[in-house]
């Protein structure tokens, strides 16, 4: 007796006209399948290890694999005689339905995974988002989680970050801020910007480099009106900008430096011009 | 100060005040620095020690960077040349609670004013612990636990003359050893080309018989693979 290949494959097993080759097709099939399922779900979990915490990554790696499975299924099912065109029908209509009710979901799903690989915000960072200004509390599959400055617990779609123009507060290592500050005409303000830079200089995170700036900016109606320009670390900057101003005021106040109130030298008609006299010299209405 | 404690000591000079003392039976352990004070009750068993050392200059006034800046005076080095140098650099001091059950960082503290500073740009750049030092020949002599000694070797291995003006470090590699005198350190500077150099320590004592002091990263049970640092901003 000579063992045919091609005759065994062609036996029917008595179910309809499905046979042996026909079994050994739609296994083949799903064991591929289950194969590239287990392949591409471990790397989904390898590459969002550091992006997304465990919970979310193993929902995401159970949605892919499944996905797969069921890939693999629709493709080996004909070699059972099942016909699929009925269920792609019905399946068309069923998942015309659920894509318009969950068009939203997936939009923050694709959007969710497109922050995760773009990362232009991480958990921890302050930014601004969407109007919303706040650290960020965690990265999720389908919204980003913003503690706002008041402590307030605010979700945000992740389309709507990612549609949205973001400003990360502490993406570069340092940041600028500046003051303006007013003297009176009488002071001198090299004096002054001298003694605002010793300010400076004195406070730790008031950065050495890049170098702090303070020049003379405009001659205003009430004042020299003199720009400090300071850098600080990115996550330390607050706390620097809230401390120095009042520093700097009370340095220059200790040195006879004021800063002037709103005036205005009115010269009346018949009165006689004081030579030299400028503003807060003459008669002052304030 | 330096040095390992079973019970109550205390030190006092100039500045610093740094005690364990037991006020109504309760070990307290206090310390005064530039007007600065820090007291905590120490509830430990009669086998646990103090250990008061330096550590890795880059915690105070925040903890917010690894990277200690050293800038010093232009160094101007032909190419393939080699030179050791001393600076100094400012010292922390850190005072750890030992037992057999572990080790724990009880309190850091260090003199003279501390400063911040950004090595590369702002976008891509780090902060960095910042302190000048002039370029001593031989090993300088040092308020001891204001300042430390650093013996830096610098290598310049490209075909270029080379510009040196500062020294960027991972503190977390540092090794600091101690003596009597001084607190001391020994780093390499390898220069690869006029703005690229790698630093790094060497686990070795400047002077024989020195002390190592206990790392910041141990006590706080962090894994430290020691790489050095990659200074791809400049050398000045």
């Amino acid at each position: 007796m000579i063992f045919s290949l091609t005759a065994t494959l062609g036996t029917s097993i008595g179910i309809g006209t499905i046979t042996v080759g026909d079994i050994l097709w739609f296994a083949g099939i799903i064991v591929v399948g289950v194969i590239i399922a287990k392949v591409v779900a471990l790397n989904v979990r390898r590459a969002l290890t550091e992006r997304l915490p465990k919970s979310e990554r193993e929902l995401l790696a159970k949605v892919v694999y499944y996905i797969i499975i069921l890939w693999a299924i629709a493709v080996a099912l004909p070699y059972l005689n099942f016909d699929l065109s009925g269920l792609l029908v019905a399946g068309g209509i069923v998942g015309l339905v659920i894509g318009f009710a969950s068009q939203s979901v997936v939009s923050n799903l694709v959007s969710g995974l497109f922050l995760m690989f773009e990362r232009p915000i991480k958990i921890g960072d302050n930014i601004n988002v969407a109007g919303i200004t706040g650290s960020v509390e965690d990265i999720k599959v389908l919204s980003t989680i913003v503690k706002t400055y008041d402590g307030i617990y605010t979700r945000i779609p992740n389309e709507k970050v990612f549609t949205s123009n973001i400003t990360n507060y502490v993406n570069n290592a340092a940041r600028r801020f500046e003051y303006k500050i007013r003297i009176r005409y009488r002071d001198d303000a090299d004096e002054a910007i001298r003694l605002a830079k010793e300010v400076i200089a004195a406070h730790p995170l008031a950065l050495k480099n890049p170098a702090p700036m303070i020049y003379v900016d405009s001659l205003g109606d009430n004042g020299i009106n003199l720009i400090a320009r300071i850098w600080a670390p990115a996550r330390n900057w607050w706390e620097v900008r809230t401390v120095l101003l009042w520093k700097i005021v009370k340095r220059l106040e200790e040195n006879g430096i004021i800063v002037p109130y709103p005036q205005r030298t009115l010269w009346l008609a018949d009165a006689e011009r004081t030579p030299g006299s400028d503003a807060g010299a003459g008669k002052v209405e304030e | 100060m330096f040095g390992q404690y079973t019970s109550t000591f205390r030190y006092e000079s100039g500045d610093f005040l740094v005690e364990a003392e037991r006020i109504d039976g309760l070990l307290t352990y206090r310390r005064k620095c530039e007007g600065r004070a820090f007291e905590r009750i120490l509830a430990v068993s009669e086998a646990a020690r103090v250990t008061v050392n330096p550590v890795e200059p880059v915690n105070l006034p925040k903890d917010i960077t690894d990277l200690l800046q050293i800038e010093f005076t232009p160094i101007v080095l032909e190419p393939g040349a080699a030179q050791t140098v001393y600076l100094k650099f400012p010292v922390e001091i850190g005072v750890f609670l030992a037992s057999e059950k572990g080790i724990d960082i009880l309190d850091i503290f260090g003199a003279g004013a501390q400063k911040y500073t950004l090595y590369g740009p702002p976008a891509g750049g780090a902060i960095a612990r910042w302190c000048r030092s002039g370029v001593y020949p031989r090993v300088p002599p040092v308020e001891r636990f204001r300042e430390g000694v650093m013996e830096l070797s610098i290598l310049n291995t490209s075909s270029e003359w080379a510009h040196v003006s500062c020294a960027v470090f991972n503190g977390v590699d540092m090794k600091i050893f101690y003596n009597d005198d001084i607190a001391a350190a020994t780093a390499t500077m390898k220069i690869i080309n006029p703005t690229i150099a790698e630093t790094g320590f060497i686990d070795i004592p400047l002077v024989p018989g020195m002390t190592r002091s206990v790392e910041l990263y141990r006590a706080r049970k962090i894994r430290v693979i020691s790489r050095g640092y990659l200074m791809e901003w400049g050398l000045s």
